[in-house]
C-alpha cells in the first residue's frame, strides 16, 4: 500500500474549523427539538447552509460538478455535523449515490444526476436494507424488465428524497439499480429521531436504471456500504466529542457536596474515560477516511476498506453510545430534561447506529474479512 | 521519509540475521540467569552493529540520531522477543538521567557504554511501601553525614534491583518541608555496605521485584544529582523523558491473530467456534481498539516526523491496551474449556494466554496504575479539578500516617 497520510493538511484543518464555526452560529437547539415532534420534516435552514458551503459537492468529482475531494474532507465536515446533531439526513446518502453513480461508468446518468447532486437541487436516498438486514443477501424487491416493485421500509431521507440507490434481486442475482421516486408511494414512519425523515418506499413497476449486476454489484453496494459507514462514524465522533466536552463543562460548573463535580473520581474518571473512547474512535475514522480516498476498492483493498470501515464504526459507535449515557448520568436530573436537549444526541446514537448497517453486522464482516470465515 | 524508511530496513535486516542466535526460539527453555547473560551477549552485539544508544550523543557511545529513529528500531525489535526486558528500565531512565545530570563526564561515559553493551544494570528506586503512585510520600531518609549522606529506610518493587550494579534514588533530606520539597536525588552502589536486596515472588511465579533495604548506606555528596531538596523535579523528568516510547496495542500480551488462531482449532456446540457470535464479538471488538491504538501511533510518528508535538492522545496506550489484553486473556482460557487448565509459568506472555493473564494486572498497576492514568487525562488533558489532597502544603513531618 502506498504511503497514506494520517495528518490533516492546512486546507483539511481549514474545512474542519470552517464547518464548525458555520453551524456553531446557525444550529438551533429549539429548531431542532421542534422537529422532533413532526414527522417527515426536516431543518431547511441546515440543508441550506449544507448546500451554500459546497458540503453537497465536496466528494463528487471536479468533471461533474463537484470539488473532487475525499472522504478525509467530507469526515471532517460531518464531525461538524454530528456535533451540531444536524437535522437532515442526506448528506451521506447524496454522496453514496453520487459515488455508485460515478462508478458505474454510466456517462448519461453521470451527467444527469451528478451536477444535480453537486449543487444540492436533488436529493438522494440509498435503500440497501430490508427488514433487520443491512445488506440481504436475497433481497425482496424484485427488478425484472427495467422496472422496480417491492418494498424498502424506513430508507433514510426516504420521505423528501428524488432519487434513491436501491439493493433488488434480478432473476436470483442481486443488482444495484438507480430509481427516481416521483412516482413512488412514500409512507413516512414516525421514529424517535423524526429528522432523518425515514420513510417506507413503496415501488410499483417503478422505472429504473441498472448500475451493477451479480458479483459486481455485491463489491460496489460493499465499497458504497464502507464508505458511507466511514462517513456515518465521523458523524458519530462528532456527536461523542460533543457530549464528551459537555459532559467535561459541566463537571467544571455543577457544584456539590462543595466542591466542582469534576473533582470526584467518580466523575472525573468516567469522562476521562469518554475522552478514550472518542480518540480511539477518531483514529479509526481517520485511518479509514485514508484508506478510502486511495481509490475504488475492489479484491484486497476492499477487504482493506471493509476492515477499515468497520473497526470506524464499531469504534465509533461505542464512543456515541457510552458518551450519550455518560454525558447525561454526569448531569444528573437535567440531563433527562426535553428543554437541556442532550437527547438529540442520544436519540442520533441510536438513528446513526442502524443507518449503514448495525454493529453486528459489521462485527460479523469484520471478521470475516479478516479469517475468511462468514458468520 | 527515505532515511527513515532505510534505517528501518537496515535494522530489521540486522535483527533478521541474529533473530536465531538471541530470539524468542533461542530463549525456550532459559534458567532466569541463562536468559540473562543471553541478554548480555545481545545488547553487546547489537552495541557493535551501531543499534545501541540510537538518540544519545555519539561522544558518549551513542548513535546521535534522532528519537524517530529509536522508536523504528524499538518497534522493529519488538516482535522477536530478543532478551532485553533486564536492560529495560536501566537503559529507559536511569542512565538517560545520568546523561542529563551526572557531572563527572568521563565516568558517565563508562557508565553509559557498559550499561549499552549490558555489563552494567541500573535500578530505579522509587517506589515504597508507604509511595507507590503516591511517590513525594515517599519516607527513606538521607541525613548529613561527613562530607556525604547516610541512607535508611526501604523501597518496594524496584524492577531487577537483583542484578543491578548501581541505582538512582529520591530520598527525604528535610522533613520539616511540604512533602514535595524535602526530597533529594542520588545514585547509589547497589553492592556499597547497609544496602541488601531481597527479590518479591509475584502472583506468576517470577521475581523481577525486589524490596531493597538501606541501613547507614553510606553516600559520597558527589553522588547527588538534584539540588538539595530538588530530588522531586529529577524525579518527574525521569518519567517524562520518552514520552513517545515503541507501544504495543496488545498490552504486551499476545497479538490478536494469536487469538484467531486459537480459535480456529476449537469448536463450540459442534460448530466451528469462529462461527460464534460472542467469539467474532471479541475478535472484532478488540481489532477495532487495537486499530485505534495503531493509528495514533502512526499519527503520532508521523508528526514526530514533520517536526510537530504528538497530541495527547498517546497517553491512552497502556491504559486501554493492558486493560484489553487481560479480558482478551480470560475469554482465550475460557474458550479451551478443560485444555486451558494447563499452565507453564515460564512462558512467554506475549505468547501464552495464562501467562499474559496471570501477569496482566502488574501491566495495569506498573508504571502508572490505571486511576493515576485516568487522572493525568482528566487534569492534564481535559482541565478538571485535581483531587481532594488534605496533605498539600503540610510539612512532612507533620501529615498524619
Amino acid at each position: 500500500m502506498p504511503f497514506m497520510s494520517l495528518l490533516y493538511d492546512e486546507g483539511q484543518q481549514a474545512i474542519a474549523i470552517e464547518s464548525r464555526r458555520v453551524l456553531d452560529a446557525r444550529t438551533s437547539k429549539q429548531r431542532l427539538l421542534a422537529l422532533l415532534e413532526q414527522t417527515g420534516v426536516y431543518d431547511i435552514a441546515f440543508w441550506d447552509t449544507a448546500v451554500e458551503q459546497g458540503w453537497t459537492a465536496l466528494a463528487i468529482p471536479e468533471a461533474h460538478g463537484g470539488l473532487g475531494l475525499g472522504l478525509v474532507e467530507l469526515g471532517l465536515v460531518a464531525q461538524a455535523i454530528g456535533a451540531a446533531t444536524a437535522g437532515a439526513p442526506f448528506l451521506t446518502p447524496g454522496y453514496g449515490v453520487a459515488y455508485a453513480i460515478a462508478s458505474s461508468g454510466n456517462a448519461d446518468l453521470q451527467a444527469r444526476w451528478l451536477p444535480r447532486l453537486a449543487a444540492g437541487e436533488s436529493l438522494g436516498a440509498v435503500g440497501l436494507a430490508e427488514g433487520n438486514a443491512p445488506l440481504p443477501t436475497r433481497p425482496t424487491v424484485r427488478f425484472a424488465g427495467g422496472k422496480l416493485t417491492g418494498v424498502k421500509g424506513a430508507v433514510p431521507g426516504g420521505v423528501s428524497a428524488d432519487i434513491a440507490l436501491v439493493w433488488a434481486s434480478r432473476d436470483g442475482e442481486p443488482v444495484l439499480v438507480l430509481a427516481e421516486l416521483s412516482g413512488v408511494a412514500r409512507s413516512p414512519v414516525d421514529s424517535f429521531d423524526n429528522a432523518r425523515l425515514y420513510a417506507d418506499l413503496t415501488f410499483s413497476e417503478t422505472p429504473a436504471t441498472l448500475l451493477a449486476a451479480g458479483p459486481d454489484a455485491k463489491a460496489l453496494a460493499l465499497d458504497l456500504l464502507a464508505r458511507m459507514s466511514i462517513v456515518t462514524a465521523h458523524e458519530q465522533v462528532g456527536g461523542a466529542e460533543a457530549l464528551m466536552l459537555l459532559a467535561r463543562d459541566y463537571a467544571l460548573t455543577r457544584r456539590a457536596f462543595g466542591q466542582p463535580i469534576g473533582a470526584f473520581q467518580s466523575v472525573k474518571h468516567r469522562i476521562a474515560e469518554l475522552y478514550g473512547l472518542v480518540e480511539i474512535a477518531r483514529a479509526t475514522c481517520i485511518h479509514a477516511a485514508g484508506v478510502a480516498d486511495q481509490g475504488q476498492a475492489q479484491g484486497a483493498a476492499l477487504s482493506a476498506l471493509v476492515i477499515a470501515a468497520a473497526d470506524a464504526r464499531l469504534a465509533s459507535t461505542e464512543a456515541y453510545d457510552t458518551c450519550a449515557r455518560d454525558c447525561i448520568q454526569v448531569h444528573g436530573g437535567i440531563g433527562v430534561t426535553w428543554e437541556a436537549g442532550i437527547h438529540l444526541h442520544m436519540r442520533r446514537t441510536r438513528s446513526l447506529a442502524i443507518e449503514q448497517g448495525n454493529t453486528l453486522f459489521w462485527e460479523d464482516l469484520l471478521v470475516e474479512h479478516l479469517t475468511g470465515v462468514a458468520a | 521519509m527515505s532515511d527513515f524508511e532505510a534505517f528501518r530496513t537496515r535494522a530489521h535486516d540486522w535483527l533478521e540475521s541474529v533473530a536465531g542466535e538471541f530470539g524468542k526460539a533461542a530463549r525456550r527453555g532459559l534458567s532466569e540467569a541463562d536468559d540473562l547473560a543471553l541478554g548480555r551477549r545481545y545488547l553487546a552485539a547489537r552495541f557493535d552493529a551501531g543499534f545501541a544508544g540510537i538518540n544519545w550523543p555519539k561522544e558518549l557511545g551513542g548513535q546521535g540520531l534522532s528519537h524517530i529513529e529509536k522508536v523504528i528500531f524499538d518497534t522493529e525489535e519488538m516482535p522477536y522477543g530478543m532478551p532485553t526486558g533486564y536492560f529495560g528500565i536501566s537503559l529507559g531512565m536511569p542512565v538517560p538521567i545520568l546523561i542529563r545530570f551526572a557531572e563527572d563526564r568521563e565516568w558517565v561515559k563508562q557508565r553509559v557504554i557498559a550499561a549499552l553493551r549490558g555489563e552494567e544494570l541500573w535500578c530505579q528506586l522509587f517506589s515504597e511501601p508507604a509511595g507507590g503512585s503516591d511517590l513525594a510520600g515517599l519516607r527513606t531518609r538521607a541525613e548529613p553525614d561527613g562530607n556525604g549522606w547516610k541512607l535508611n529506610g526501604q523501597k518496594l518493587w524496584t524492577s531487577w534491583a537483583q542484578y543491578s550494579d548501581y541505582g538512582v534514588i529520591v530520598a527525604r533530606t528535610d522533613p520539616t518541608q511540604p512533602k514535595h520539597k524535602g526530597l533529594t536525588y542520588f545514585w547509589v552502589d547497589m553492592r556499597a555496605k547497609g544496602v541488601e536486596v531481597r527479590p518479591i515472588k509475584l502472583a506468576g511465579g517470577d521475581s523481577h521485584v525486589n524490596e531493597v533495604f538501606f541501613d547507614d548506606a553510606r553516600l559520597d555528596d558527589s553522588q547527588r544529582m538534584s539540588p538539595i531538596g530538588g530530588g522531586f523535579g529529577v524525579a518527574m523528568t525521569t518519567l517524562m523523558i520518552e514520552r513517545y516510547v515503541a507501544t504495543d496495542s496488545g498490552g504486551f500480551g499476545p497479538h490478536l491473530d494469536l487469538f484467531v488462531d486459537l480459535v480456529q482449532g476449537l469448536e463450540i456446540n459442534e460448530r466451528p467456534a469462529l462461527k460464534d457470535g460472542r467469539v467474532r464479538s471479541a475478535i472484532a471488538r478488540n481489532h477495532a481498539m487495537r486499530a485505534g491504538l495503531e493509528s495514533i501511533t502512526a499519527r503520532a510518528m508521523q508528526m514526530l516526523q514533520a517536526g510537530m508535538e504528538p497530541g495527547p492522545e498517546g497517553s491512552l496506550n497502556k491504559l486501554v491496551s493492558v486493560r484489553s489484553r487481560q479480558r482478551l486473556s480470560e475469554l482465550a482460557i475460557d474458550l479451551q474449556g478443560n485444555l486451558g487448565f494447563a499452565f507453564d509459568e515460564h512462558a512467554p506472555v506475549k505468547d501464552n494466554w495464562s501467562t499474559s493473564w496471570i501477569n496482566a494486572p502488574t501491566g495495569r498497576i506498573a508504571g502508572g496504575a490505571d486511576e493515576m492514568l485516568l487522572n493525568t487525562i482528566a487534569e492534564k488533558i481535559l482541565g478538571l479539578p485535581q483531587d481532594h489532597r488534605p496533605d498539600k502544603g503540610v510539612p512532612f513531618n507533620q501529615i498524619p500516617a
